[in-house]
This record gives C-alpha cells, sequence and structure tokens, in this order.
C-alpha cells in the first residue's frame, strides 16, 4: 500500500463521527437516484414484457365509425394473405347500468362496455375473483362481467341482473384484474365486459352513438410488419392500426423520459447531499489544516497530501453510495403497493443498473463538491506550526480555484446531461438548482442580517443565539439552503395541489352545469327535457353536437384539396365536435368578421342573404383564432366537412377568440350557422344540467332518464372530479414522499452540521457553565438558535411554495390562485419546530457534558 | 552544514512592513549543537523556519549542505525536509488520528523507506516508548508526546535537526529528560542540531549560543558547560555568526 492509501485509511479510521455524516449525505441522495431509477425500470421492464396483453393481439385495428364493406373486404383479404391465425371484433363504448327491477341499491352507473368475439384476448387474461379460469362461454347469451368494487356500489352480486341500454344482462363473473389499454387509459366509469353479439343486439350502436369498433388477430410474428403496413395504407384515415410492438416502442419512449425526470428529482437531491458533502469537508479542511502542515514539515508533497484526502473522500462516497444502495432495497420494499399499482406493477425491486448508476452519481458529485474546499489544503503552509498566523494563505481564491471550481461546475453539468439524458434538460435542472440554491444563500443571508439586531436584545439567551448563527465556522446557510430547499419543494406541492382542488370544488359549485347528458337522439330532446324538469332549478341546457373532420380547404392563404392534403397539413387532422347556433357564448368574441343571428334562408347572416354564400355553400361558419393564426384559414375561405360520411360546406364568416380553460361554457373550434344541411347532418344533443347536491335525487334522475331513453348517458362531473381528485391525490402523494426525502435529507444535514460544530458547542457551553450558566440557559440559548434558524429555513421555503403555486396556478394550469397562507404558516411554523427539536436533541451532550473535562482536553 | 548569507525576513503588518529578522549571515558547522535564545519576538522561530525552509527569507541565501533552498519551489522543499531536516516543536504537533507508532513511520513512508517498521520500533525503543506504539497522542503524557516526536523528527537519520522550544510545554523533570534525549542523540548520530529555547539549561547543553534580540544577532558564545558532552563527545565545531543592522 502506498503512503497515500495508507493515510488516507489511518485519517479515516478515527473520524467515525464525521463519517457518518458524510455517509448520510452521500447515502440520502444515492438511495433517492436508486429508488426512483428502478422503479422506472421496474415499470419498463414488466409493461415492455407484457405489451402484448396490453393489446390482447398481435394487431389491433380501431375506426370510431362501423366498418364499411370496402374495409371488411380489405381487412378480411390483408388477413388471409397474411396468415393470420385467429380475429375477433370488438366494439367499445358507454353507456348507463340499472339493476333489474327490485335488485341492488337502486343506483344508476356510467360504465364503458368493452364487447368482445370469442377468443379475445388472445395474450394475457381477466382474472376473476372467484379464481375461476376466464371463458368467453361466461358472457353467452347475455351474459356480463364486471369489476368487483362496481357490484359493491350496485348493491349487486354475481347471479343478479344488470339492465343495460333496456336489456338485461346476468353478472356471471367478477373481473379483479385485466390488462387490457383500451380508451387512452382514461374511462368514464368502469369497464364491464359483454358479448360482441349480445351488443349488436342492443339500442347502443344506433346512429349517432360514440363507439370504437374494433378488430383483433394473432400473425405470425414474420409476416406482422407486412400486414401493418398494407392495412394503415388501405384504410380509412380514420381508422387506426397498432400492433404490440409500436405500444412497446412508445412505452418505452415515455417510460425512458419518465426515468430520466425522475432521476432528474434524484440527482436534485444528490446534489442536496453534495452540499453536505462540501460542508463537511470545508470543516474537515478546517480541522485538518494543522495536520496537514505537519505532513508538509514531514516532507510530504502537496500533491500527496491532496491525494491523501481525495483518495479518503472517495472511499467515503464510494461506502455511503453502497449504504445509499443498502437504503433503496430497504426503501423499495416499504414503498406502499397503492403509490406502485397504478403504473402496472405490484413492487419495486432495485435494478443492478439503477445500483451502478446511483454509487457513480454519488461518487461522482461527492468529487466534485469536495475537490473545491480540498483543493484550499495545497495552500496550506507548514510554517504555521511555528506561527500560527501565517494560516493558508489569505482568503483570496487563486487561479487553480477558480479553474476547480469552473471544472467542478461542468462536470456538475455533465453528470446532469447524463442523468436526464438530454443536454437541454441537464442544463435547465443545474440552472435552476444554481438559482435556486443562490436564492436561499442570498436570501438566508438577507434574513440573518434582518436578525442581527437581536444581537442587541437585553435577554441573554437570545442575545447569545443569534451571535451563535454567524459563529465562525457555522453552518447557518448550509442548514438554510438543505432544509428550506425541502421545505420549499413539500409546501409548493401542498400548495399547487391546493389550488387545482380548490379549482375543482369552485367548478362544481353553485348553479354550474354537473351532470351531462350525452347522445340524446334529435327525436329526444324534449322527452330528456321533461324527465329532467322536476329535478332541477334550471332547465336542461341542450347543445347539438356533430362530429366531423376536415376534408378540404379552399382558401386565399390556404389550399387543401382533398383529406391528404389536409393530413399532410397536419393542422387540421383531428376530429371536431362541431355544433350551431344564433348567438355567442359569454367565452366568446368575435375578432373579425361578423357572428350570424338567423339561420341561413331567413336573413341576418353575414351577407345578410343565404343565396349569397355561392353555389355549393350550405352554410357558414366562425372558426375560432387559433384556426386562423396557426392553420392560416381566412375570413371567406371554403372549408369542407365530413361528418360521419356526409359533406357539409362551410364559408368561413366570423373568428372567435374563446376563453378555453371557462369550464362552464366549454368551446368549439367550429360553430356552424344553422340550416337546412345542417339539419339534415348527423348529429346529436349534449345536455348540461346542475343536478344539484342531493345524492338521491341526482340518482333518480339518472335513474329516470336511463328508463326511459336507455341510449342516452348521463356522465357524473361531480364522479368525474373525485377520479381526478383521487389522481392528484395519488401524484400529490407520489411527489409529498420526494419532499420528505428532500426535507428528511436536510435534517439530517442538520444534525450532521450540529455535529460537525459541536466541539466548538462543547467548549463555549463549558466556559458558559464556568461563568454560571444553568443548564436550562444553554438549553434555551440552544433552542432559540435553532428555532430562528428553522424559522427562517421555513419562511424561505413558504415563501418559495407562495410564488411557484402562484406562478404555476397563473401559468400552466390557468386558474385562479388561492394563496393558503394557513397552510403554508403551519408547514413554516412546523419546520421550525423540526429543526428547533432536532437541533435541541442532537446537542444534548453540549446540555450535559461536565464542564472541566470539556476544558481539560482543550 | 548550515550556512545563512544576508538572510532577512519582513512581513505585512497594518502599520507597514515589519522587519522581524534584520539580514543576518552565519554559518553551523556538520555536527555542531547551537542554541538560539532571546525574548518573545526577538525573530527566534522565524530563523528556525527558514533554516527548516518552512518560510522564504524577503533577501538572502540559505545553505544546507551547499544546497541554496531559498531557490527551491515549495514540493522540492518538502522532499528537502523529509530527506535532510527533523523538526521538534514545542507543541509536538503529532497527527491526532495516528498512533505513536504511525507518527513515526510517516516521514519514512513519505521517503519510500523499505524497513520502516522495524525502524520505527527501534526509534520507539530509543525514546524509551516500546510499549506505547499503539497508544493515540491523546493517550500519552506531554513528555512522551515529545519523545514520540523527537523519534519522529530522527526517522529519516537526518543530519540536521531543527528543535523549536522543545521543553516550552513541559515541567521541568521532563523537559531535562528531552533536553538529554536530545543532546543524546547529537551526540551519538552527529547530527547538527539547532534549538530555539528560552531554557538556559537547554541552552547551556549547547556548543555554541546564538542570543537575538529585536531581529538581530546580539551576541554569541560558547556556555560554560560546553565542553561537558563527555570524554568521547567530538569536539564541537566552529560557529561564525554575523549579523548588521
Amino acid at each position: 500500500m502506498t503512503f497515500v492509501a495508507r493515510m488516507a485509511w489511518r485519517e479515516a479510521r478515527t473520524g467515525a463521527p464525521r463519517l457518518l455524516f458524510f455517509f448520510l449525505c452521500v447515502a440520502i441522495g444515492v438511495a433517492a437516484v436508486v429508488v426512483l431509477r428502478s422503479l422506472m425500470q421496474t415499470v419498463r421492464v414488466t409493461l415492455t414484457r407484457e405489451a402484448r396483453t396490453f393489446v390482447g393481439a398481435d394487431v389491433l385495428l380501431r375506426s370510431p365509425v362501423p366498418w364499411t364493406s370496402a374495409e371488411r373486404d380489405l381487412i378480411t383479404r390483408a388477413f388471409g394473405e397474411a396468415g393470420v391465425g385467429a380475429e375477433a371484433e370488438l366494439i367499445q363504448t358507454q353507456t348507463m347500468a340499472s339493476a333489474a327491477p327490485g335488485q341492488g341499491s337502486g343506483v344508476v352507473r356510467l360504465v364503458e362496455v368493452l364487447a368482445m368475439g370469442p377468443g379475445f384476448p388472445y395474450y394475457g387474461t381477466l382474472e376473476l375473483e372467484d379464481g375461476r379460469p376466464w371463458s368467453h362461454d361466461l358472457l353467452a347469451g347475455h351474459g356480463v362481467a364486471v369489476p368487483p368494487s362496481f357490484l359493491v356500489e350496485m348493491g349487486l352480486v354475481v347471479g343478479d341482473t344488470l339492465r343495460l341500454a333496456g336489456q338485461d344482462f346476468t353478472i356471471r363473473a367478477a373481473v379483479v384484474r385485466d390488462r387490457l389499454q383500451q380508451g387512452g387509459g382514461f374511462s368514464f366509469g368502469p369497464r364491464i365486459y359483454v358479448d360482441v353479439a349480445d351488443l349488436r343486439r342492443t339500442t347502443l350502436l344506433g346512429f349517432g352513438s360514440r363507439a370504437t369498433y374494433q378488430v383483433a388477430a394473432t400473425v405470425p410474428p414474420d409476416r406482422l410488419d407486412g400486414l401493418v403496413d398494407r392495412l394503415r395504407d388501405g384504410l380509412d384515415r380514420r381508422a387506426s392500426v397498432r400492433d404490440w410492438r409500436t405500444l412497446e416502442d412508445r412505452l418505452g419512449r415515455n417510460l425512458t423520459i419518465g426515468e430520466n425526470y425522475l432521476s432528474l428529482v434524484g440527482f436534485a437531491i444528490v446534489v442536496l447531499g453534495g452540499i453536505g458533502v462540501w460542508s463537511v469537508t470545508r470543516v474537515v479542511v478546517a480541522q485538518k489544516v494543522r495536520s496537514v502542515a505537519v505532513l508538509k514539515c514531514l516532507g510530504a508533497t502537496s500533491r500527496q497530501v491532496l491525494g491523501i484526502y481525495l483518495l479518503q473522500m472517495l472511499g467515503l462516497a464510494g461506502g455511503g453510495s453502497l449504504i445509499g444502495v443498502g437504503l433503496a432495497v430497504a426503501a423499495a420494499a416499504v414503498i406502499p403497493g397503492r403509490l406502485v399499482t397504478p403504473l402496472g406493477i405490484e413492487a419495486v425491486h432495485v435494478t443492478a443498473s439503477a445500483a451502478a448508476q446511483g454509487v457513480l452519481v454519488g461518487v461522482l458529485v461527492s468529487t466534485i463538491f469536495a475537490l473545491v474546499p480540498l483543493l484550499e489544503m495545497q495552500r496550506v503552509k507548514p510554517l504555521l506550526l511555528l506561527r500560527a498566523a501565517s494560516s493558508a494563505g489569505g482568503g483570496r481564491h487563486d487561479r487553480r480555484t477558480l479553474v476547480a471550481w469552473v471544472v467542478a461546475a461542468a462536470a456538475l453539468v455533465g453528470v446532469a446531461v447524463w442523468q436526464a439524458g438530454s443536454v437541454r434538460a441537464g442544463l435547465y435542472v443545474t440552472a435552476g438548482l444554481a438559482v435556486v440554491a443562490l436564492a436561499l444563500l442570498g436570501a438566508g443571508r438577507a434574513l440573518l442580517a434582518v436578525t442581527r439586531p437581536l444581537a442587541r436584545s437585553p435577554r441573554f439567551a437570545l442575545r447569545h443565539a443569534v451571535v451563535s448563527l454567524g459563529r465562525p465556522g457555522n453552518q447557518t446557510r448550509v442548514i438554510l439552503m438543505a432544509v428550506g430547499l425541502g421545505c420549499f419543494f413539500t409546501l409548493s406541492v401542498r400548495a399547487v395541489q391546493g389550488n387545482l382542488l380548490h379549482e375543482f370544488d369552485a367548478q362544481i359549485g353553485g348553479a354550474a352545469p354537473d351532470l351531462v347528458l350525452i347522445d340524446i337522439q334529435p327525436d329526444q330532446v324534449d322527452g330528456v327535457s321533461r324527465v329532467v324538469a322536476p329535478y332541477v332549478a334550471h332547465p336542461v341546457r341542450l347543445v347539438p353536437l356533430l362530429r366531423g373532420r376536415v376534408s378540404a380547404v379552399q382558401g386565399r392563404r390556404l389550399q387543401l384539396a382533398g383529406p391528404d392534403a389536409v393530413r399532410e397539413h397536419r393542422r387540421l387532422t383531428r376530429e371536431y365536435g362541431l355544433t350551431y347556433r344564433l348567438g355567442l357564448e359569454d367565452n366568446e368574441r368575435v375578432t373579425a368578421g361578423r357572428f350570424w343571428s338567423a339561420p341561413v334562408g331567413t336573413g341576418g347572416g353575414s351577407d345578410g342573404n343565404a343565396a349569397g354564400l355561392g353555389p355549393g355553400v350550405d352554410t357558414e361558419v366562425s372558426i375560432a383564432q387559433d384556426v386562423h393564426d396557426e392553420a392560416e384559414v381566412d375570413l371567406g375561405d371554403l372549408i369542407r366537412f365530413d361528418v360521419a360520411g356526409q359533406p357539409l360546406t362551410a364559408r368561413v364568416t366570423s373568428i372567435r377568440d374563446v376563453a378555453w380553460d371557462d369550464a362552464q361554457n366549454g368551446g368549439f373550434v367550429f360553430v356552424l350557422r344553422p340550416s337546412p344541411a345542417v339539419d339534415r347532418a348527423p348529429q346529436s344533443f349534449v345536455g348540461f344540467v346542475a343536478g344539484g347536491t342531493d345524492a338521491s335525487a341526482r340518482g333518480a334522475l339518472q335513474r329516470d332518464l336511463v328508463r326511459t331513453y336507455p341510449n342516452v348517458s348521463v356522465i357524473d362531473v361531480r364522479e368525474v372530479l373525485q377520479s381526478v381528485r383521487d389522481v392528484v391525490a395519488n401524484v400529490t402523494l407520489g411527489v409529498t414522499i420526494v419532499g420528505a426525502v428532500t426535507l428528511a435529507g436536510g435534517v439530517l444535514i442538520l444534525v450532521g452540521a450540529v455535529a460537525m460544530t459541536k466541539f466548538q458547542r462543547l467548549y463555549e457551553a463549558a466556559i458558559y457553565r464556568t461563568l454560571g450558566a444553568s443548564t436550562r440557559l444553554i438549553a434555551t440559548l440552544v433552542a432559540i438558535e435553532y428555532g430562528l434558524l428553522g424559522g427562517l429555513a421555513g419562511l424561505l421555503g413558504a415563501a418559495g411554495a407562495f410564488g411557484l403555486s402562484w406562478a404555476l396556478a397563473r401559468y400552466l394550469f390557468h386558474i385562479t390562485w388561492a394563496p393558503g397562507p394557513g397552510a403554508l404558516a403551519a408547514g413554516a411554523g412546523l419546520t421550525a419546530l423540526v429543526v428547533c427539536v432536532v437541533g435541541v436533541l442532537a446537542s444534548v451532550d453540549v446540555l450535559i457534558r461536565k464542564p472541566l473535562s470539556t476544558l481539560r482536553s482543550e | 552544514m548550515i550556512e545563512l548569507v544576508e538572510v532577512s525576513r519582513t512581513v505585512a503588518s497594518g502599520a507597514g512592513p515589519l522587519t522581524i529578522l534584520q539580514p543576518t549571515s552565519f554559518r553551523i558547522e556538520s555536527g555542531a549543537t547551537v542554541a538560539i535564545t532571546g525574548p518573545s519576538g526577538s525573530g527566534k522561530s522565524t530563523l528556525l523556519g527558514l533554516i527548516a525552509g518552512l518560510d522564504a527569507p524577503s533577501s538572502g541565501r540559505v545553505l544546507l549542505d551547499g544546497v541554496d533552498i531559498t531557490a527551491l519551489g515549495e514540493e522540492a522543499l518538502a522532499r528537502l525536509r523529509g530527506e535532510k531536516v527533523g523538526i521538534v516543536f514545542q507543541f509536538f504537533h503529532l497527527l491526532p488520528s495516528l498512533t505513536a507508532r504511525e507518527n513515526i513511520l510517516v516521514p519514512m513512508e513519505i521517503a519510500g523507506v523499505r524497513d520502516a517498521a522495524a525502524r520505527a520500533s527501534r526509534l520507539l525503543d530509543d525514546v524509551g516508548l516500546a510499549e506505547r506504539g499503539h497508544h493515540y497522542p491523546s493517550q500519552l503524557s506531554g513528555g512522551e508526546q515529545q519523545r514520540v516526536a523527537i523519534a519522529r523528527a530522527l526517522a529519516n537519520d537526518p543530519p540536521i535537526l531543527l528543535a523549536d522550544e522543545p521543553t516550552g510545554n513541559l515541567d521541568s523533570a521532563t523537559g531535562r529528560q528531552v533536553i538529554d534525549l536530545l543532546v543524546a542523540v547529537n551526540r551519538a548520530r552527529g547530527c547538527t542540531l539547532v534549538l530555539v529555547t528560552h531554557d538556559p539549561a537547554l541552552a547551556a547543553r549547547a556548543d555554541e549560543v546564538i542570543a537575538l534580540r529585536d531581529g538581530r544577532v546580539v551576541d554569541r558564545h560558547r556556555p560554560a558547560g560546553a565542553d561537558a558532552g563527555g570524554a568521547d563527545a567530538p569536539a564541537p565545531p566552529p560557529v561564525t555568526a554575523e549579523s548588521r543592522p
């Protein structure tokens, strides 16, 4: 072993308390990196392994409209040529479900119906509550399978009868789990399973219904690509073709982004630990100055001295990183299942690659943060052993130190870029951290200045506590930064959550509509109004809804001859919900042209004459400002829509600015002027009604409506918002845990900082005692010092959270900002209390140690 | 041989430059024992620091065995100290995280000495601490710590041994033991010993005394008991000193 290695070991051997703190700083950050990265890797492995079970087949074709006979022929030919093994038809739709008369609790519930042909799913299975294997026979002859929670909600059991669209289905099984990804991951209600032939016998697939028509098939692997390409080329552009491998790719990309994002969160925590390492190293350097001078006196070169402490630090960082991996394993074992099940996994397993990355990040960040203070050792002059005044050559930074700063900063950016998997994200995060850290440092300094007058207080304990905050070698700024950052993180998340939930409550409060009736057919409009009327204070507001796509544009700036040109243009490709009416909504404002006030053919149009629209033009259309600005559609242009297969041509006569975030009025990109052609277009109506707060009245309204009009579905916005609340609560819980880890890291750094400066405190306490101070007085002094520190950290964190929640509410979520000063004040107060208690507890031996032993050892 | 040529040291102070050592020249022959005495602030420790290469003179040259150490860089000076100079401090300056044996091993390890462990044992034995090698400095008395420091200073068998107030932090009985040890080492090994001291008893054991005041050499003489080193002790080599304001 070389001299440097031997000395590094000897130095490390006797520095146990310091090591503990160093270990903690590194370990917490590394544990965060390892757990978060492992979480995402576990999700990735599980999801990509099971990608085929999410599709349930090798290939899945979907269309928002029934397949035409030409499409059917194409599919049959393509399947035949590709040697498709099995195929099944699927239909997905929504409807209201109720129990048969005399059964259940009388609840009516919107459900997502997945109608499946025999054999599906080909991969994966539906797990039943009673342990039986899944069989399509369970659905045959008007059978239905439902989730257990749905049974509880409806007060039903397996064997009872469920009524869907006026037809009775026997509940044959309770499905506890399936893997099928349908409907983009969001549904308005629980998923129930029926046979596709039975669904066809109901009225659910009538005109205007919202259903997705699907064909699933198994394909030999070597034919899959060819089949997918052929179907994509041949099928209508509304149809989508996806296979399990494209899903795997998409999942993979999304998960990589997620993994890198979470790794950055972990990196931020590592940096926090790094700040702790920097602080420890500074203290160690200060304590080791004499030893360094001795070594230099004995012939050791500066390089050897730096080598000793760098090697020691690397060993500690490696050890701390390994402890971090151990912590991560322990943490992964106790992560609550309900936190990770929404991600499709049952538990988090620490992966080898995450552990390796964690260790590497831990060692790198520790090195980066320790290097600059360690370089100070090179400046220690051995002469200080003879003359104490000649210490490390002054406080000015020499060129070598500056170079070290630059190299360290560049290395830190490098690690961030590596962890983020993106140069931009890495730079942003490093810059963000630097800004936050500098802001906290600056704010800490300012706040210390504010408290300085207290040093003239007549109260002894207060006076000395304030003086202690600024003692030489104090850890005040480090503690402020570490605890303040954790507090800021946690309170910000809570504040944003509070604002979101406040907004939800505002949306469903008062007379705002909270029940949405969909798929009302034109001939049911009056009947629905009559059924609803007894239950509500205000009549139902009915909005006509046409579903259409832009198939051509003839304009001044934009010429799109047909669907292919529209697809290439890319700005107008999606399916739009169109409506028609005679006036503007409250959240709309015309910015150009003129909005009509009468239907076509009765005057009051923009040109005052329907005949003036031009030949082949069916009506007028008002477009949203975005369409004008981004898609380059102008006043006077002609737009051809394809409304459920029926063409409709409209001239643009006005442009509207729409406040999209107005939840009550919603918004339409295209609003048509009523005209005979518009009346003839396939359409349904959507009803908006305020159902009141009485749950039983809301239930009765839904029940009556479903009995009279089985095809009409009711979306209870209160329930949807509750689901959103649940999602927000889960996300908040997750992020709060990250915040709590940060805060815990901050508190540990606090404990370490107390330990680091303990030798000084012990000496001071001994002198205070010799001068007559009681234990109580010293305890008060310590409590005030940490109370002030915690109060400042809490104040900093709360102020940051206050600002961030305002910025997010205003610029990201576009919601009304609710400051919530009570919660922030409570958070700041709690932080002060925690820091005070931890500070006093960590200083217990300062309070109980006999002064003589301390003075003697000095 | 130690040779100082017009060596001075000036430092910056609040009131302007302060000369703590006036231009001084003297030569100490190999094997001599020289005591540097004087009141506090007279420049004794500064002089010792310049001889050890711990500090650089403001003017003049310091030569150790003919090597001008004022021309050397920090790293070269460190190597030179490791090979040629052993230093004993008033406050011992043992490394607190190392045992007594390890403290003695350090200079040998830096110099890459092969049989360092055996030599450390011998040195511990020489200073009467064979049984205390595994103790940390905090577990040793002041006198014991100073003996470990002497053993450490002798680890690489340096031709020059410098001691800064080696008895200044010890009681008189322990101080006497340390003096005996230093003198014995000097006699036995034939190394040059330069002592900075306030202690008249210690100065009396030297071959030559250089007295400083206000940064100047104000006196040099051979103490009365200079020849009391014993019949078999080598004749003290000549010391020549010169200082001018």
